[in-house]
């Protein structure tokens, strides 16, 4: 039986929806749609929410405003506080983030694996010949490999020549993606349906095994019966307008997986009071804070060919950094670059000649999430000293990396520094700063640890096997279970704990 | 949520400081050149409450920062080119960071609706996907 994808302006018209299902899940990202994917497949009926829309691929420009409108969250307005302002990127529409990210996949570093289960407790929980298992077919079924050489373009392949010259290890990045055509539009969503995203991937191959998916409609409550979570009401919105539909109610039959995301799944589940007894609820927020750095060369790069992020090193990942490559739109590159007035309409000029590539850190930072008092969300963030120190140095490196590829001249975005830079050595007075993450300009991506998951209900939200100490039933399979970042992009990672979780359901 | 006319105005003349036409070397293409009124039309319907109001606030903040920054006592729009980019540029060296994204601010917004216009990425040099303007840049319903 194939099942369907509603919104809002399928069901304007009626007072209330309701529906049933064995499991019910809230968000279509990495972690439901796979969820979905082995609940489905193992002949279990499913119902999804989701608070975004179902974005049509003919819907999909390649401008960065209309993609803020439809796929972002808060229209790519979504920030941090702290002493500086940072960025937090994350999708908002059928697919989740992984509609807008750039097709990155790692599976998690084994010295991550161990740390949690040597200081977490969760080596039996997370078994890692388990999770490799899983990850086996997830490549499979995602065509996941390296990047092709024939839409590596030239933004990656100059990264490439970089880490040849200076002796460091880099390699093609791992990517999710059929048949890539180089359109370096991923964070735009991949106009070519070619990235295999949950909303080209999982979610359709579990509506075709029969799920419902309730888009434009965010969860609400949870409802209870004797003592189990039995069910999830929300109600269909416009989520650009806010224009209110009618209430959706569906009944779960045997759990209920909330799967909104290390942002809106605390804000879930504080709302409706549950986990809030060990106090790390919303707290503990760990992500991959990063920066770019933009070289010059007399060449064109033309990085609006090929892939989006097709080449990375992680030589230092022990010191905490990744380098990874990214395509810049146009939109963002303008924001990034330093000029103003005329100097700025050079810059633009010569944006064929740009390469970005970007440092990510392993952040030691800890933040926190809550509801923000007048509505919304009200992120807390802020790089440790120790992280701004590395990201110092990934800075350095890069900028060393683009010369090393031939750019004559580097624009290292850092205050306090020239705009443009021809040697490593104008980057000294950044050292003798202070160690502020205000001389940056940073964004947060790739979110944890907002409902830790351990073995006891005083220090954690979920227990190994996924389920609330408070309420038997509801269980929490996304990153806001993680107790660490990781270091690398976390898509696998998610999509891997989330299987294992579905298929204990089974 | 809509703006006073003269906030517009305002807001105009600080995206034409950032964006000139026809810069020798750089673009042609200005913000004078095409439709930013739109985009702001479009920014106050969909954008977040939040961000409208501190967009709002930060138009006020340089308007009336010349007397402040380079010593002159001229609104913001009253100044001669070369003196907008001097507050601009003295702004975005500040080491107040809140003063020093202002520049920023406006640059960001600015460029969702500048550098999204096929006409601006065919001048950057882009292979433009989208032949068609954004929804926001087409005909004035009427």
């Amino acid at each position: 039986m194939s099942g369907v994808i509603v919104e809002l302006a399928d069901v304007r018209d009626q007072a209330r929806v309701e529906d049933a299902a064995d499991v019910v899940i809230i968000g279509t990202g990495a972690a439901g749609a796979t969820a979905a994917r082995v609940l489905t497949e193992a002949g279990l009926d499913v119902v999804m929410f989701e608070e975004g829309a179902h974005v049509r691929q003919e819907q999909l420009r390649s401008d960065m405003w209309s993609s803020f409108k439809h796929v972002w969250r808060d229209l790519g307005f979504q920030v941090a506080s702290g002493r500086a302002f940072t960025p937090v990127l994350q999708g908002r529409c059928v697919g989740g983030t992984t509609t807008i990210n750039g097709a990155i996949i790692h599976r998690m570093p084994e010295k991550i694996w161990a740390r949690w289960r040597d200081e977490f407790g969760l080596g039996s929980a997370l078994p890692y010949p388990e999770l490799e298992r899983i990850w086996d077919v997830l490549d499979r079924e995602l065509f996941v490999g390296p990047a092709p050489e024939g839409v590596l373009g030239k933004n990656n392949s100059l990264m490439r020549t970089a880490t040849e010259r200076l002796g460091i290890a880099g390699n093609l990045i791992r990517r999710n993606v059929n048949g890539c055509e180089g359109s370096a539009h991923c964070n735009q969503g991949c106009p070519t349906g070619r990235r295999q995203s949950m909303n080209v991937s999982y979610v359709p191959r579990s509506v075709a095994a029969g799920a419902r998916v309730y888009a434009t409609c965010p969860a609400r409550s949870l409802i209870t019966r004797r003592g189990r979570a039995a069910g999830v009401v929300g109600q269909f919105r416009d989520p650009l307008t806010g224009a209110r539909g009618p209430e959706l109610v569906v009944h779960a039959r045997r759990a209920v997986l909330l799967a909104a995301s290390a942002i809106q799944t605390p804000l879930f589940l504080a709302k409706n009071r549950i986990g809030v007894g060990a106090g790390v609820l919303g707290k503990r927020l760990q992500a991959h804070p990063g920066t770019a750095v933009v070289g010059v060369f007399d060449a064109p790069v033309e990085m609006y060919r090929g892939a989006t992020q097709g080449y990375e090193s992680v030589h230092y990942w022990d010191e905490r950094m990744k380098f990874e490559t990214v395509a810049m739109p146009p939109e963002l590159a303008m924001a990034r670059l330093p000029g103003l007035g005329p100097e700025l309409m050079r810059e633009l000029a010569q944006y064929a000649h740009l390469a970005v590539w970007g440092v990510q850190v392993r952040a030691e930072a800890h933040g926190s999430v809550r509801a923000g008092l007048f509505g919304g969300t009200h992120i807390e963030y802020d790089m440790t000293d120790a992280d701004i120190r590395v990201l110092k140095l990934g800075v350095r490196r890069l900028t060393e990396m683009m010369f090393a590829a031939g750019a004559r001249q580097v624009l290292p975005g850092v205050h306090g520094l020239p705009h443009a830079i021809s040697s490593v050595d104008e980057l000294s007075p950044m050292f003798d700063a202070p160690d502020d993450p205000r001389l940056f300009h940073t964004i947060a991506a790739h979110l944890f640890g907002t409902a830790l998951m351990g073995g006891s209900a005083f220090s954690s939200v979920v227990g190994p096997r996924f389920e609330t100490h408070d309420l038997p039933g509801l269980f929490v399979i996304d990153s806001s279970v993680f107790p660490t970042n990781m270091g690398v992009n976390p898509q696998h990672s998610i999509c891997a704990l989330a299987w294992l979780a579905a298929e204990r359901l089974v | 949520m809509s703006w006073w006319s003269f906030e517009r105005r305002w807001l105009a003349v600080i995206w034409q400081t950032l964006l000139p036409s026809g810069t020798p070397g750089g673009l042609a293409l200005g913000a004078r050149d095409v439709p930013m009124d739109r985009f702001l039309d479009e920014l106050l319907a969909c954008a977040p409450r939040r961000v409208t109001l501190g967009a709002r606030l930060c138009v006020w903040l340089l308007t009336f920062c010349p007397l402040f920054v380079i010593g002159r006592p001229r609104l913001f729009p009253a100044l001669a080119e070369e003196e907008r980019l001097a507050v601009l540029a003295k702004l975005g060296q500040s080491d107040v960071y809140l003063v020093r994204e202002l520049p920023t601010l406006f640059k960001m917004l600015g460029a969702l609706g500048f550098a999204g216009l096929p006409a601006v990425q065919a001048e950057m040099g882009l292979a433009v996907r989208d032949s068609s303007a954004p929804d926001w840049a087409g005909e004035p319903k009427p």
